[in-house]
């Protein structure tokens, strides 16, 4: 699904260089379940960017689902990024102006669905979500687990391949986090290939895999789920389904 | 206080310079040209006479032809035939009346090195002085033997005294005009009454007459009016012919106002006039109905539509850029202030109250409209200039001068307007919770 | 297309798009009356005059020594300018065509008695002259003859003189006789004293009234009168193609060398006099000008402004929008249609201002409607204005990065 290898970026300002990912190394397959983690400054979100195609890299090969990006240019960059990316943003990044359902609809409009479809599949996933109630509301009406389900349904509503997280629960509750991250697991049920950069070690417990970034490089690949933070702080996973008001 | 607002409106302004600029160029553009505009209509709606508006008044009688009014709808000449004036001069209480008509005369001065020009003269009554208020440098007026015997005297006109005398205290001496002798009885200082209220038929700004001498004199020489002379029928059963004929025609040539002791008297001037020309309508004058004037000063200019539509248009436009250009304004602070929503939430948080964060907002708006009122006057200043270059030669040359209380007006006005501007923006601004802001990013 | 969404989200913001729009509105409004007042002057001002004026000059006489001959000196003057090279003709004229003075007189096709329902009636300039003056003005006879030096008579103060016969202008003549009016007659009271009516012997194709701001203006007499009154005199002279300037103060000298008596004054070519009488006129077309142009650059600026600032504002929300699969050309596309949303809204508005503005103004100031052309030019103009001001906001947000998305704060 993703694979990048000996990937660089290089950060040019003034006189100083700054390399932010360095002979970076990630294979990443269909369905997997990939939780990214590491301090600060790692190199997290620029493996972010570029995976989602938000940034260009330097030097190095990048595949996405089999297709080489490099040198891509911008219109096709980002009809890639519509059609098989999906964006689950740290601060949700939800249109203050617009209400849920156009909320979902952004995407949707970059690509040519036509209305009765769009709103077909907006629907289906506010539906999913729970938040098919509510689609007249506006983001400043909802709490904060709402609104990053929100950010969800829009993510999902392309029927992207691959789903890309930035720290989906970092602006949340523990509570709503924990609901949160029951979608996020009932979506990869489903089949869809989620990457997900957290810090929080007990969401990362949940990924199929963790990777673990220090300066740019990956530096700890398993293929089993593990924890790094001592397990007396851990809350144990809640069987039922979180209510999130 | 007041000077940390100053201060924190100085940081805010310069953080972007480019919004800065677009709001104080706005405000500058839209005062400098409403000003300019409005300095030109305030000259033209002047009243030189405003401290007696009431008591001196313009004296119209209708003894136009029956068929058709002077002009619609009904309205009277606004001069007077000589019959009706001379009639007038003699009957009528009135504490002054000044008749008048201009023309102009070749003057010859003493000195070898003037050739002799051409001079604008209003022949008047001696009332004429008392009435208008020229500032009398030099001796005085003339009185009713002068009138009466049509005796040479004149009052020169400062600008003529200059050229002619070399502005020292001519009274007494020889002025040649139209190859007669006058003696100087009196000389003014620098007067140009804007609008020229005593006679408005030909344009009623730009320069006054130079030289006045009795009415009798024109009448002796004469002389119909070099403005507007307008008859609706001539010489048609009287057998005069000739200047005998036209003096004693109904045609409308001279100017006639009155100043009054009190109220009292304006009301018994009316009946007066009423009673006139009921007496004159027995000897067969005047077939229209009774249709007299007798308006003050204001009445008059409004009635004689002095200030011109173009300005008034312009004044008009003028004040709808001025309101776009606060529309702009107001845009511009408003974006401006809501983008400053988290300053405002964390100033909340530490204490700020709501007056306080009002004062602070509405100050950066002043500080906005005071620099705006500055350009606007430099604008204004601009804008009057080449408003003069642009009627150089027509009257209204005249009118585009800038006075101190103009300047007071355009620095009141730009505070006021910016201020207006800053308030909506300023209020939207203070409605910012301080929690909202501070709990998200 | 994307209308709709775009539409809701400024209706969250309706404060500046009020602003905005209002702004447009008012600007629409001025700038479609202005460029109609405008057109309405340069027409005004280019309305041709029916004289030759280019080659037409004109100056005054006033005699002031004791026992001045005036009528001796106006022969002697006219005999001296007629017979210099280079000057194609001169009339003695009572008042200069486009000086804004002169004699205005009510004529009529029947006697002063007939009841006014039973006569038609008008006003006219009247231009008395010679029997120089169609060759000296450079006018174009349509119909019948020019005068000849046995139509002139002498005006006086005592006595109005014997006009018999008259030119009239084609305006004229169409108001009181459309089907020619050569060989009719019509009644001026001033013209003579017995209340007997003047021949029509010659119509001129155009010739304009001096009061270039009258209703009336193309209404002119020619009237074969020489006039004598208060040692006045004044001559309009016409000079072959090129000459005037270089005759102008050549007359100037030699009249000054026969009498000298006398004062000459307003020596002044016909272009000249036009311009002294159009300046209002062409004052207020340059202020208009000013204004709209300055209405537009604010108008423009006011939208660049506010653009750029929401642009910034909403940095996060272009970025997201780039990450959800927005293509640059999406991003810029999204400010242009909300910027031609505002603008359309701003014209709704405006076109019931301009329309209400231009009914004042007909009002008030006898305009005429406004032409049908006006607001469409007025909707793409300001279309293109908004267009222009807001491409520069909207290409800088194209240019915002996605990753933008990603960045915490």
């Amino acid at each position: 699904m993703l694979k990048m290898k000996n990937l660089s970026k290089v950060y040019r300002t003034h006189m100083i260089e700054t390399h932010a990912l360095r002979g970076f190394d990630i294979h990443v397959r269909e369905g997997e379940f990939v939780a990214v983690s590491g301090p600060s400054g790692s190199g997290k979100t620029t493996f972010l960017n570029i995976a989602g195609l938000l940034e260009d890299f330097s030097a190095g090969d990048f595949h996405l689902d089999g297709i080489d990006v490099r040198g891509m240019d911008d219109a096709a960059r980002s009809r890639l990024r519509n059609e098989k990316i999906g964006f689950i943003f740290q601060g949700f990044n939800l249109m203050p102006d617009l209400n849920l359902f156009d909320n979902v609809d952004v995407p949707l409009r970059y690509r040519k669905f036509d209305a009765a479809e769009r709103k077909r599949r907006i629907d289906a996933a506010l539906g999913r979500v729970g938040l098919s109630s509510r689609m007249k509301h506006y983001p400043s009406e909802l709490s904060g687990g709402q609104q990053q389900r929100v950010a969800i349904a829009r993510a999902l509503a392309g029927s992207p391949r691959l789903l890309l997280a930035d720290e989906p629960t970092g602006n949340l509750d523990s509570l709503m986090a924990r609901g949160v991250m029951e979608l996020l697991e009932e979506i990869h049920s489903q089949g869809t290939t989620i990457i997900m950069v957290s810090h929080d070690p007990e969401l990362a417990a949940r990924a199929q895999r963790n990777v673990h970034i220090v300066d740019g490089q990956v530096t700890d690949f398993d293929e089993e789920p593990r924890f790094d933070a001592p397990a007396a702080n851990t809350p144990s996973p809640v069987a039922a389904p979180p209510q999130i008001a | 206080m007041f000077r940390y607002n100053l201060w924190l409106a100085a940081v805010s302004l310069k953080r972007n310079p480019v919004l800065t600029a677009l709001m104080i160029a706005a405000i500058g553009l839209g005062i400098g040209m409403s000003m300019t505009s409005f300095t030109v209509l305030s000259t033209m709606s002047g009243n030189p006479l405003a401290h007696k508006n009431e008591l001196v008044r313009r004296v119209q009688l209708d003894n136009w032809g029956a068929e058709q009014p002077f002009r619609e709808p009904n309205e009277p000449p606004e001069l007077m035939s000589y019959r009706d004036v001379t009639n007038l001069l003699e009957k009528g209480e009135a504490q002054y009346k000044a008749a008048s008509f201009p023309n102009v005369l070749p003057l010859e001065p003493a000195q070898r090195e003037l050739t002799p020009y051409m001079i604008q003269v209003l022949f008047a009554t001696g009332d004429f002085f008392p009435v208008f208020e020229p500032p009398m440098r030099y001796g005085q007026g003339w009185g009713k033997a002068e009138d009466r015997d049509a005796t040479r005297v004149v009052v020169v006109g400062h600008e003529t005294n200059e050229k002619v005398f070399g502005g020292e205290n001519s009274v007494g001496r020889k002025l040649r005009i139209g190859g007669e002798d006058y003696a100087v009885v009196g000389v003014l200082g620098p007067w140009n009454p804007q609008p020229k209220v005593h006679h408005v038929s030909n344009g009623a700004f730009g320069g006054v007459e130079e030289v006045f001498v009795p009415f009798a004199i024109g009448i002796e020489k004469e002389l119909q009016s070099s403005s507007n002379n307008s008859c609706w029928s001539e010489g048609d059963d009287d057998d005069a012919t000739g200047y005998r004929g036209w003096l004693e025609s109904d045609c409308v040539w001279l100017d006639l106002t009155v100043q009054l002791k009190d109220q009292e008297q304006v009301a018994a001037y009316r009946r007066f006039l009423d009673d006139y020309v009921r007496e004159e309508k027995k000897a067969g004058r005047f077939p229209r109905e009774l249709n007299n004037r007798l308006y003050s000063v204001s009445e008059w200019l409004s009635a004689q539509k002095v200030v011109s539509r173009d300005a008034r248009t312009q004044v008009w436009l003028a004040f709808a850029f001025l309101l776009v250009c606060l529309l702009n304004t107001v845009g511009l602070l408003l974006a401006k202030f809501l983008g400053k929503s988290s300053e405002i939430g964390l100033r909340r948080a530490v204490g700020a109250s709501k007056p306080q964060l009002f004062a602070q907002f509405l100050t950066e708006s002043a500080v906005v409209g005071v620099v705006g009122g500055v350009l606007g006057l430099a604008l204004s200043l601009l804008g009057l200039l080449a408003l003069r270059t642009l009627y150089a030669g027509t009257s209204q040359e005249e009118l585009a001068h800038m006075d101190w209380n103009l300047v007071l007006v355009t620095m009141g006005v730009a505070l006021v307007a910016s201020l207006l501007a800053g308030l909506y923006p300023t209020w939207r601004a203070c409605q910012v919770q301080p929690a909202t802001q501070l709990k998200t990013q | 297309m994307e209308i709709r969404p775009i539409a809701s989200a400024l209706m969250r913001n309706k404060s500046a798009l009020v602003l905005i729009a209002l702004q447009v509105a008012i600007t629409l409004a001025i700038v479609c009356n202005s460029v109609f007042i405008i057109l309405e002057r340069i027409e005004k001002v280019n309305r041709p005059s029916g004289l030759d004026e280019p080659a037409i000059f004109a100056i005054s006489s006033s005699g002031f020594a004791p026992g001045f001959d005036l009528d001796g000196s106006m022969r002697q003057d006219l005999d001296a300018i007629r017979s210099t090279p280079g000057i194609i003709d001169a009339t003695a004229i009572n008042s200069i065509p486009l000086s804004n003075g002169g004699w205005s007189e009510g004529v009529s096709d029947k006697p002063e008695g007939t009841p006014l329902k039973d006569r038609k009636q008008e006003s006219t300039s009247v231009y008395l002259v010679d029997e120089h003056a169609v060759k000296s003005m450079g006018l174009e006879l349509v119909a019948g003859r020019d005068f000849t030096a046995n139509d002139v008579t002498v005006r006086t103060q005592e006595d109005v003189g014997k006009a018999q016969s008259i030119i009239v202008t084609q305006a004229l003549a169409d108001r009181f006789y459309p089907d020619g009016a050569v060989g009719k007659t019509i009644y001026a009271g001033g013209l003579v004293d017995d209340g007997r009516p003047v021949t029509i012997i010659g119509v001129v194709k155009r010739l304009q009234a001096p009061w270039v701001g009258w209703d009336k203006v193309e209404h002119s007499l020619l009237v074969p009168l020489l006039q004598q009154g208060e040692n006045q005199a004044r001559y309009l002279i016409r000079a072959e193609p090129g000459q005037r300037d270089r005759l102008m103060p050549e007359i100037e000298k030699k009249l000054g060398e026969i009498n000298s008596g006398r004062i000459l004054r307003d020596l002044k070519s016909l272009e000249e006099i036009r311009g002294d009488s159009y300046r209002r006129d062409r004052a207020m077309s340059v202020i208009l000008g000013t204004v709209i142009v300055a209405l537009l650059i604010v108008t423009g600026l006011g939208i660049v402004g506010m653009a750029s600032f929401w642009v910034t504002r909403r940095t996060k929300q272009i970025g997201t929008r780039r990450a959800l699969g927005a293509r640059r050309f999406d991003v810029r596309r999204y400010f242009m249609v909300e910027n031609a949303i505002v603008i359309a809204i701003g014209l709704a508005l405006g076109v019931v201002l301009t329309y209400g503005f231009n009914l004042w103004l007909m009002q008030h100031y006898e305009l005429p409607r406004l032409a049908w052309y006006y607001v469409p030019i007025g909707i793409v103009t300001m279309f293109l204005l908004g267009q222009v001001a807001v491409s520069g906001p909207a290409g800088r947000a194209s240019r915002v990065s996605p990753a933008v998305a990603t960045r915490s704060v």
